[in-house]
């Protein structure tokens, strides 16, 4: 049975959201046709809420809740799965200048996954980065479906991944709740726990999917002048 | 960037306010000028058969509860561009004609992040209002850009 998660996405836990966790499933609840998710990953900005248990709204949604978290790095961006509390000891997630190199080997390391997100943005994606310093080893994947990217960024992230090979992932990024699920992931395999989410991100069976509305081509007066 | 600033500046209060006393007519103008129309803020005899027993302030009356003058000498600054990125309110209990409000503020958080546009700084003041009976009646987070 595959899955489809959106693997990025904040609650109001994130500084800069409003959006309370019940509202965005309810609201997955409601466009259920339109962004067919299976469950949603919270990825708050520079922290980890480890107390934090959704699963009576799990049950009443029917939609899984993982948690995760948005790094901020040398690099740029980094979604971490798998936060383990040796990972908040060993590093100060509000540090927004965290070395990527050692979020990704050492994440890898303590059992997690580190994925840059939105590579394509400005000043935080990693090919900015990756014009002014080598580029990182041991990156496995990125997500190239970003639902905030403006124009050009989410076909710069494509182009970073035909460069180095790496796998793709999508997620909303949603700070509102209308945004929720947008961009998501689809795995091949069943996911049910964080654990099986970052067995499924290093194995690479998975790729973005794009539930973006496309705007309806616009009536072409010049055509009636050519006429 | 490691922020430079005094970490005791953080939740200690720096500004009280003399009590401000709320009319009728405050309410009365208030709501004349977002557009406001609800009876349970505008009509005493509507209110009164209302929730709240009387007439009650919109809950945004909150924000027009000002500082004091020195109030932006206690803000710390980081940089030399900046601006007032918004404000969050937590509404607790209604203000009511004749009460008298004050205010007390401090440094709530001061934190660091980086967007498109670069690394910013953020410091978060907040502002709790009181009635004369020492109630809390709203929250009010000030929220402000620095650009490092």
């Amino acid at each position: 049975m595959s899955t489809i998660l959106d693997l990025h996405s904040h609650s109001e836990a994130s500084e800069d959201s409003r959006a309370p966790l019940e509202a965005y499933l309810n609201w997955l609840k409601l466009r259920r046709a339109e962004r067919p998710v299976d469950g949603i990953v919270l990825t708050e900005h520079r922290q980890f809420n480890r107390a934090a248990d959704y699963r009576a709204l799990e049950d009443r949604f029917g939609i899984l809740v993982l948690k995760a978290s948005e790094v901020e790095t040398d690099y740029g961006h980094v979604l971490v799965f798998g936060v383990t509390d040796e990972m908040t000891r060993r590093f100060d997630f509000t540090d927004v200048n965290l070395p990527a190199a050692r979020v990704i080997d050492e994440v890898a390391q303590m059992g997690g996954i580190a994925i840059p997100c939105h590579p394509g943005r400005p000043n935080v994606g990693l090919c900015e980065h990756y014009t002014r310093k080598p580029p990182l080893e041991n990156v496995v994947a990125v997500e190239v479906l970003n639902g905030g990217s403006r124009k050009g960024e989410d076909e710069r992230s494509e182009q970073l991944v035909r460069s180095f090979g790496y796998a793709a992932i999508g997620g909303s990024d949603s700070h509102l709740v209308s945004l929720i699920g947008l961009c998501a992931t689809r795995f091949a395999h069943d996911i049910r726990t964080i654990e099986d989410l970052v067995r499924e991100l290093r194995q690479g069976a998975y790729k973005p999917v794009d539930f973006r509305p496309r705007r309806n081509p616009v009536a072409q007066p010049v055509a009636e002048e050519v006429k | 960037m490691a922020l430079n600033y005094d970490p005791a500046l953080i939740g200690r209060v720096f500004e009280n306010t003399d009590p401000v006393p709320v009319s009728a007519e405050m309410v009365t103008n208030f709501c004349q000028a977002i557009g406001e129309n609800n009876p349970l803020h505008s009509d005493p005899e509507a209110a009164a058969r209302g929730p709240y027993g009387s007439l009650v302030a919109p809950p945004s009356f909150a924000v027009t509860f000002r500082n004091g003058q020195h109030f932006f000498q206690h803000v710390p600054r980081f940089g030399k561009q900046g601006f007032d990125a918004g404000k969050d309110v937590e509404f607790v209990a209604p203000i009511r004609p004749g009460d008298s409000i004050t205010l007390s503020s401090h440094v709530k958080e001061i934190y660091e992040k980086t967007g498109r546009t670069g690394s910013m700084v953020f410091v978060i003041v907040r502002s709790t209002l009181k009635n004369q009976r020492g109630e809390v009646v709203a929250h009010v987070d000030h929220r402000f850009m620095n650009r490092p």
